[in-house]
């Protein structure tokens, strides 16, 4: 009996040993716990693009350029570089294959736990100083459970209600092509609810609009 | 006795299942790929299709394999007659090394563009590119070396003649590329990336570089 315990004590320490050498191999890169990028954002000072009411916004994060960050997590950071209060009718984010525009999943974007918020931009806990394009304020969106993975692309399609508000706004618009992020904007129509099966309604063909990072955290 | 012989079997299943879990590869980017949707190029009969995989644009991910993914958006049949990967030091032309690229293990593989089990969605077309995987390389890519992968479409074959390749929209992949009439693969140690080749512009048919 004492043999069998000390073979299983044997066996079970030699395991334990081992599973932390596979953990230390799993961990090269080491669990983020810092924010970091997911893919590389928007470089040094952004341009400005003006009255977004009633216009759908897409901005495409590539599979083909994420970093080998793995996360659970997904968090998109929105500049706005002029107006008072931006309305937003819906935020979502449309999966699809790499390449490819037919949509696989849709999972919802919040703010404040809402997916249609009113970002007071005037308020001072909002943006510090008051957003231009010289010190845009950078609104961090909830983070979504969202995995990315390079297999896949993603397209963040946010909806600028039709109001007075949104027609004062201002958001980023880089003027390199430096960042991974692309993107394009589509007036008229609520594009945020569109669902599985159904296609991306038009190729990124500009810098980002309003997306200037994706990170973990 | 058997309570003790039960416990330490099903210990042994678990950690057995957590290793294999823990050691499970993901695929990850070597280099920033050609950005979503893309474009086409048609008719490569004879055309040499020549990929730079710089060494100054690898992502910091150590993998003793390399995987390349090629582009295709019209076409039955890709006939293709051999593959290589060129190794020159960075930012150099002389050629170091020469390496074998294969699919289903050979070098000049027909690519069959109709088939659902290579191109799921069988109408491929730029909505729809088929992204074909080639067989890991056992190369392990080194900032300090640049790479050229080269791929020869057999000379006078109208599936090559019909065939589209990948065309980037955008200028953001690390990825760079050329063309050239004629069969640029036997090129060997201490030969030249021919110098008449620009890469100012980013690949038709490679996408991708990645670990798996």
């Amino acid at each position: 009996m004492k043999t069998v315990c000390k073979f299983a004590t044997l066996t079970l320490m030699m395991l334990a040993i081992t599973m932390c050498s596979f953990a230390q191999k799993m961990n090269a890169p080491k669990p983020d716990t810092t924010t970091q990028n997911l893919v590389r954002g928007v470089i040094g000072p952004a341009g400005s693009n003006s009255s977004w009411a009633d216009y759908s916004v897409f901005n495409l994060v590539p599979g083909s350029a994420l970093y080998p960050i793995t996360s659970s997590t997904t968090v998109f950071y929105f500049g706005y570089t002029g107006g008072t209060e931006a309305d937003i009718g819906n935020m979502v984010v449309y999966t699809t294959a790499r390449g490819g525009l037919t949509i696989t999943a849709v999972t919802p974007v919040k703010l404040g736990g809402i997916s249609n918020p009113s970002i007071m931009l005037g308020n001072t806990s909002v943006c510090p100083v008051a957003p231009s394009q010289t010190t845009p304020c950078i609104v961090r969106f909830d983070p979504t459970t969202l995995t990315l993975s390079p297999a896949n692309d993603y397209y963040f399609a946010v909806f600028y209600t039709n109001d007075s508000n949104n027609s004062g706004i201002s958001g980023t618009q880089p003027g390199t092509s430096q960042t991974s992020l692309s993107g394009t904007y589509l007036g008229g129509t609520d594009y945020t609810h569109l669902t599985v099966g159904q296609s991306i309604p038009s190729v990124t063909t500009r810098s980002p609009s309003f997306l200037m990072y994706v990170m973990n955290n | 006795m058997k309570t003790i012989f039960k416990i330490a079997t099903l210990t042994l299943m678990i950690f057995a299942v957590s290793g294999y879990g823990f050691s499970a590869a993901k695929a990850e980017n070597l280099e920033r790929g050609i950005i979503g949707p893309v474009g086409s190029n048609v008719s490569w009969s004879g055309y040499s299709v020549i990929a730079q995989v710089p060494g100054a644009g690898l992502i910091p991910v150590t993998s003793t394999t390399t995987v390349f993914y090629l582009g295709f958006t019209a076409g039955a049949q890709a006939d293709v007659s051999n593959m290589v990967l060129y190794t020159t030091a960075r930012g150099s032309s002389t050629i170091t090394a020469v390496t074998p690229i294969t699919l289903g293990n050979i070098s000049n593989p027909m690519i069959d563009l109709a088939s659902a089990t290579v191109c799921p969605v069988v109408e491929i077309s730029t909505f729809n590119p088929c992204i074909v995987r080639l067989d890991p390389t056992k190369i392990t890519l080194s900032a300090l070396s640049d790479y050229y992968l080269v791929v020869y479409f057999t000379a006078s074959d109208s599936n090559n003649n019909a065939i589209g390749l990948t065309a980037p929209q955008f200028q953001q992949s690390s990825l760079r590329g050329s063309y050239e009439s004629g069969d640029e693969t036997r090129l060997s140690v201490g030969g030249s990336i021919p110098s008449s080749l620009s890469f100012s512009n980013q690949p038709y048919c490679l996408m991708y570089v990645m670990t798996d």
